[in-house]
């Protein structure tokens, strides 16, 4: 990435939506994350196995997260989550300092989870079956609540209803599609970022973003 | 700009991810036009609803589980081999495959019996085929045993490399021809010979703009043991300092743990244009107040001492 653009990437694992603009603070303690992780990427790669479970450390929040929500199974994100850094840990001779290690890890998840979901879709699972790691089968509203002081019944059912709505709108799209709207609306990463983990560019990063949002908001329209 | 462009942009603006000019432009078009005010207001709402299905916090039990069980996992699993390590042949991975494949496996032996079969016909027809090695042509990679010299002629564009195939070779053609770059770009990780990296990563500088060319002067300042090739590899970077990160980061990288003086010192040079960087100067810093040499100590309060502080 050009440093040119003064665009750093966001960090892992922060809360959903984010701005552009980033304080210096935040920016500095980026780039010293950067050379951090450059010396225990360096030390992995020459066998040490605890310099690599520091860097899973980093970001094995971020990644769980991100598959838990796009499986809905905390069965199946534990699956992606092993074979994730299992395959980061085999092939990190390959890695070779051209992106950034997050940039790296995710590109490895991203391709664990499009494949999930392209199983899922091939298999048609009903995107409502939700299941917790003891096999346990939840609805898809329990993921659902409103924990703000003051709700109402009345209003916290009205906001699950509009929960289990917006999962099935988003089993509409495409693994591709429903990637690249994770990755931005609820990872709250740059275009250009979800381009370089996706191995596309930018350019078509934003059309695929453009397609989920129009076809998600025509599944959730009757609801407004 | 009209309405058609603004409702393509509008997810990118409620996003944030237009362009300042193009911020601009669609915000004077909302101003005077109530159709695409509503449209973003739909947008707008669209967005807060998706708020409906939250991203889960992970539980620290759940999150300790995975843990131990990666933990575990890593105690035996073992890293992909490098170098000449991948090129030996992993029978027992390879059984594994196949295990799991039986149609990859019915595959390779159908091509194997089918490449058998057309391999004996051609040799029976076609008794006395030259062998395809000769003076100028494109090099496999897989033929290629080594390097042994790399050589520009002088006022020339003219290159000359001895690589040994089965037998020796020569390439003899402009530097920036493919069948040099390939070579050069090889030859720049040649761990026999140092005069051979010295001298492709010399020729390479000449050309960064290329990325595999970029990566390999990455490559070379990093892990090259002969400071000579590092200190060649920052010359031909030091032009992408500015507009590359990854340059950059390389650069403080150098700066900060190289073993050698002279790439220390000519690292700390390639910084000026960039010293009101936050990471450079926080790099800066660090050097100025505890460096062990006295020239980069010095010239880290110099850079610091001559960029307003920003942060």
């Amino acid at each position: 990435m050009p440093a040119g653009t003064a665009v750093l990437e966001p960090a892992v694992g922060a809360n959903s939506t984010r701005r552009n603009s980033q304080s210096p603070g935040a920016m500095v303690s980026q780039a010293l994350s950067r050379v951090n992780d450059s010396e225990l990427i360096r030390a992995a790669q020459r066998g040490d196995r605890s310099a690599f479970e520091v860097l899973v450390r980093q970001y094995d929040q971020a990644v769980l997260r991100l598959a838990l929500h796009l499986t809905g199974s905390e069965a199946d994100a534990r699956d992606i989550y092993q074979e994730a850094f299992l395959k980061a840990y085999r092939h990190i001779s390959n890695f070779r300092f051209e992106c950034s290690f997050y940039t790296w890890i995710y590109r490895i998840v991203t391709n664990l989870c499009l494949d999930h979901l392209r199983k899922r879709q091939t298999r048609k699972e009903d995107p409502q079956t939700v299941v917790d790691s003891s096999g346990r089968e939840l609805d898809v509203l329990e993921r659902v609540s409103d924990d703000r002081a003051g709700a109402n019944p009345e209003r916290d059912l009205m906001r699950r209803e509009l929960g289990a709505k917006i999962a099935q709108a988003l089993t509409r799209l495409t693994p591709r599609e429903r990637m690249v709207f994770e990755l931005k609306h609820y990872q709250g990463l740059r275009l250009r970022t979800i381009g370089e983990m996706l191995n596309t560019t930018e350019e078509t990063a934003k059309n695929t973003l453009f397609r989920a949002t129009q076809k998600l908001r025509g599944a959730l329209a009757p609801m407004r | 700009m009209n309405c058609d462009w603004t409702r393509e942009n509008l997810v990118l603006y409620i996003y944030e991810e237009l362009a300042d000019d193009a911020k601009f432009e669609f915000e004077r078009h909302m101003q005077h036009c109530l159709a695409c005010r509503q449209e973003l207001e739909s947008a707008r709402t669209f967005k807060d609803q998706m708020a409906a299905l939250p991203v889960q916090e992970i539980s620290p039990n759940f999150l300790a589980s995975n843990r131990m069980e990666l933990q575990e996992a890593l105690e035996h699993a073992e890293q992909a081999r490098s170098g000449w390590g991948m090129f030996v042949f992993d029978f027992a991975g390879w059984m594994h495959q196949l295990k799991l494949a039986p149609a990859l496996t019915a595959a390779l032996l159908i091509i194997g019996f089918a490449g058998g079969v057309t391999t004996t016909y051609g040799l029976i027809s076609r008794p006395d085929v030259p062998p395809p090695v000769g003076k100028g042509q494109q090099p496999s990679v897989a033929d290629i045993a080594g390097i042994e010299s790399v050589d520009r002629q002088t006022n020339s564009n003219r290159v000359t490399i001895k690589y040994d195939t089965l037998s020796p070779q020569t390439l003899e053609a402009s530097a920036d021809d493919p069948r040099v770059q390939q070579l050069l770009l090889l030859a720049a990780r040649n761990t026999r010979n140092s005069d051979v990296r010295l001298d492709s990563i010399d020729i390479l500088g000449k050309q960064p703009e290329d990325n595999a060319v970029r990566e390999a002067l990455v490559y070379a300042l990093r892990y090259d043991r002969n400071p000579g090739v590092r200190l060649k590899a920052l010359d031909g970077l030091k032009g992408y300092v500015k507009d590359d990160v990854h340059v950059r980061d390389a650069v403080l990288e150098a700066l900060m743990h190289d073993t050698n003086v002279g790439v220390r010192a000519e690292a700390i040079g390639l910084l000026d244009q960039v010293k009101a960087d936050s990471s450079v100067r926080d790099t800066l810093r660090v050097l100025a107040e505890r460096d062990q040499n006295k020239f980069i100590r010095s010239e880290s309060k110099r850079y610091l001492a001559s960029t307003p502080n920003l942060d």
